[in-house]
């Protein structure tokens, strides 16, 4: 009963001070970020300048880094040929759901093309067939809809193939020899995502094909939250404390297991083989954390879409010279790849 | 002894159980059978393998559980005044990265460890207690429920991490990992400044009259600002805390990943608002104790980091986990005081 404290004024007063300085960190925040979201799209009020090729590119979550580097090239591309390109797609959320109003808003607008990474091979194939109705030529971009035989181009990275070069560099990583046994786990970020699970489908055909040593313990899903992935790799380093290998299947992952294997003091002792070529994963490859990382090339595939485009709509919807199933090698980062490779693959910021 | 609105059986429970009718009271007491269920997992994880006690494990598990306790610290505050606070994940990831970009500046131009990790902390602070006052301002002045209100700024933080980070993590902080690494035994310094902040929290809640008055106003709003509480300040203040909890969490995970990642927050208002509900703290206001959040929070931290030793397939663990949620939270009803209230 006879607690008093009285903290309570001395409290109110520094939560005010706490406040203000929020409100100005916010201010700043916003203010940047206003500035950083105006240079990286094209404005879509564009589209009504006379002749002038118009394409849409719609995406899942706009903000992933890999649809910010393939915005960068799609951006370079469109600059470098003159036409106009209305970038759009939901800020974070990568699901059907979000995306079909978005699709259906640029189709109102009459692009001479879409060029669209679905989210789901069956709810976006309506919105592919109604754009190919209204006459207006597709490109599949990074995934596809389930029909893909009137749709101009398929432009994707290879992920089961990603997966198995893995499984190369991590057994390279750990000297691998035959008649030993190497202990590895796998973080990934859930059971549905589909790149993730083509990813571990090439690393286990690897593994059963070529190291028969090698052999996964545990998988785990990190539900893309970096510091669920971390507390995995954690607790794996105590239950494996003969732990060879980690495969970090996706950016999420990576940064999670690398931080883990730097608290444990055990960086070049376990072979660390990451996923996507963010700056601050490539910066961790050259201080040998990771023992590999795998770069998909989503600029050059934003790139490839707009060439596409551009060249059927030019040569008077001629499909001559399109490839219309364009597969692109996942790229292997070592940290003896020379700087200028490792510069060409980070992916770029907008 | 603390708040209006405590249980009646507490205060006695320091002594030891020697009558029937005192173990009886023992036996319904909820944290006691929360405490039984935390023994129990621990028991069966360690049966299934020993490193389990490991002082490195127990130590993975500290870390683990400060990235939960200080959020849902804040969301036990929010929950007793009868609200909820959905933007604790978001807000501890926001001020993460927020904080990030400043610290990795500070480093790029060579400033001492100690001085950037203070930086970063007072940065994270005042993020997140800017939250709590837009969440309060919604409430207050724009009338909006304690639900779509924190369900706003949980949207505008999320997205505002992705716009600021392009999804990807910021900086790299070796220096920053090795710190929250650091331990005596199997208790990480980082962990120890964490449980020295909830036991401040528990003080303020149960022994003040601060504590006095959000169990009032959870209780019954009405009888309190009859009784002379300013209840729109004392909310205000209290989601306040909550956001400052929660952008002290951005720091912690700021420390154990080396980098603020935008996706850290993501989706961790659930987690705490289990914790606090295992706890048996009531949605509905006025009742609870800080030390059934606690215990409600070992318990998720335990089951999370047992089924990967135990080595459980990972297409089972939510399944487990929702079990053990359930059977916890249960517990509650088998309080003969809690049926008779509610």
């Amino acid at each position: 009963m006879g607690h008093r404290l009285t903290t309570s004024r001395l409290g109110r007063r520094s939560v005010a001070v706490l406040a203000v300085a929020s409100v100005g960190v916010l201010a700043a925040c916003s203010s940047s970020s206003s500035g950083s979201s105006t240079s990286s799209s094209t404005s879509p009020s564009a589209k009504g300048s006379s002749g002038k090729i118009t394409i849409a590119f719609n995406m899942g979550a706009e903000a992933d880094p890999f649809f910010i580097a393939m915005n960068v090239g799609a951006a370079a591309e469109a600059k470098k040929l003159g036409v106009n390109l209305i970038w759009q797609g939901d800020p974070s959320v990568y699901s059907p759901a979000t995306q079909i109003p978005i699709a259906d808003q640029l189709l109102a607008e009459h692009p001479s093309a879409l060029v669209i990474a679905p989210t789901d091979p069956a709810a976006l194939q309506p919105v592919v067939n109604q754009a190919l109705a209204q006459g207006i030529p597709v490109v599949n971009v990074d995934t596809h809809v389930n029909d893909i035989s009137k749709v101009l181009s398929f432009i994707t990275g290879n992920n089961q193939q990603g997966g198995a070069v893995a499984a190369d560099a991590m057994a390279k990583a750990m000297h691998y020899q035959s008649g030993h046994s190497y202990q590895v786990v796998v973080g990934m970020s859930s059971p549905t995502t589909t790149t993730n699970v083509a990813r571990l489908a090439g690393f286990k055909a690897e593994i059963a094909k070529k190291y028969p040593g090698i052999k996964i313990m545990s998988v785990a899903y990190s539900e893309s939250v970096a510091a669920t992935a971390n507390a995995n790799v954690n607790n794996w380093l105590t239950k494996y404390p003969n732990l060879k290998g980690i495969f970090a299947i996706d950016g999420t992952n990576a940064t999670g297991a690398a931080a883990a294997l730097q608290a444990h003091g055990l960086v070049g002792k376990i072979a660390l083989v990451g996923y996507d070529a963010y700056a601050t994963n490539v910066a961790l490859l050259q201080q040998h954390v990771f023992a590999a990382l795998i770069a998909q090339q989503p600029t050059l595939e934003g790139q490839m879409a707009i060439a596409d485009i551009v060249k059927y709509l030019r040569s008077g919807k001629s499909k001559a010279g399109i490839q219309h199933l364009v597969t692109l090698p996942n790229i292997v980062l070592t940290p003896s790849t020379p700087a200028s490779v490792l510069a060409k693959y980070t992916y770029p910021t907008a | 002894m603390s708040s209006v609105t405590d249980k009646p059986a507490k205060p006695a429970s320091t002594a030891v159980a020697a009558s029937p009718g005192r173990l009886r009271s023992l036996l319904t007491n909820q944290q006691f059978l929360l405490l039984v269920a935390l023994a129990a997992l621990v028991a069966y994880f360690t049966s299934r393998d020993s490193v389990f006690i490991s002082s490195g494990e127990v130590a993975t598990m500290l870390a683990t559980f400060s990235e939960l306790i200080l959020m849902a610290v804040g969301e036990t505050y929010v929950i007793i005044t009868g609200g909820i606070d959905l933007s604790v994940g978001a807000t501890a990831g926001f001020a993460g990265v927020v904080a990030a970009f400043a610290m990795r500046d500070l480093l790029a131009g060579h400033s001492p460890e100690a001085l950037v990790l203070t930086v970063g902390t007072v940065i994270c602070a005042a993020v997140g207690v800017g939250i709590g006052l837009v969440n309060a301002i919604l409430m207050n002045w724009a009338r909006l429920v304690p639900f779509v209100a924190t369900l706003i700024t949980l949207g505008a933080a999320t997205g505002m991490s992705l716009v600021l980070t392009g999804g990807a993590p910021i900086g790299a902080d070796a220096a920053a990992i090795n710190l929250a690494a650091a331990r005596i035994g199997p208790l990480p310094y980082l962990a120890l400044i964490v449980l020295v902040i909830v036991a401040v929290c528990w003080v303020y809640l149960h022994l003040s009259r601060y504590g006095r008055y959000t169990f009032a106003i959870g209780s019954n709003a009405f009888a309190a600002r009859a009784a002379g509480i300013n209840v729109r300040r004392h909310t205000t203040s209290v989601y306040v805390l909550s956001g400052l909890l929660a952008g002290l969490t951005g720091m912690v995970f700021y420390m154990q990943l080396g980098s603020g990642a935008p996706s850290s927050g993501n989706g961790a208002e659930l987690p705490a608002i289990a914790a606090v509900v295992i706890g048996g703290v009531s949605l509905f206001g006025g009742m609870g104790r800080l030390t059934g959040t606690i215990l409600g929070a070992l318990i998720l931290t335990v089951v999370q980091s047992g089924l990967i030793i135990a080595n459980v397939s990972p297409n089972y663990s939510q399944v487990a986990i929702a079990i053990c949620i359930a059977i916890a939270a249960s517990l509650q009803a088998l309080r003969p005081q809690n049926r008779s209230q509610t």
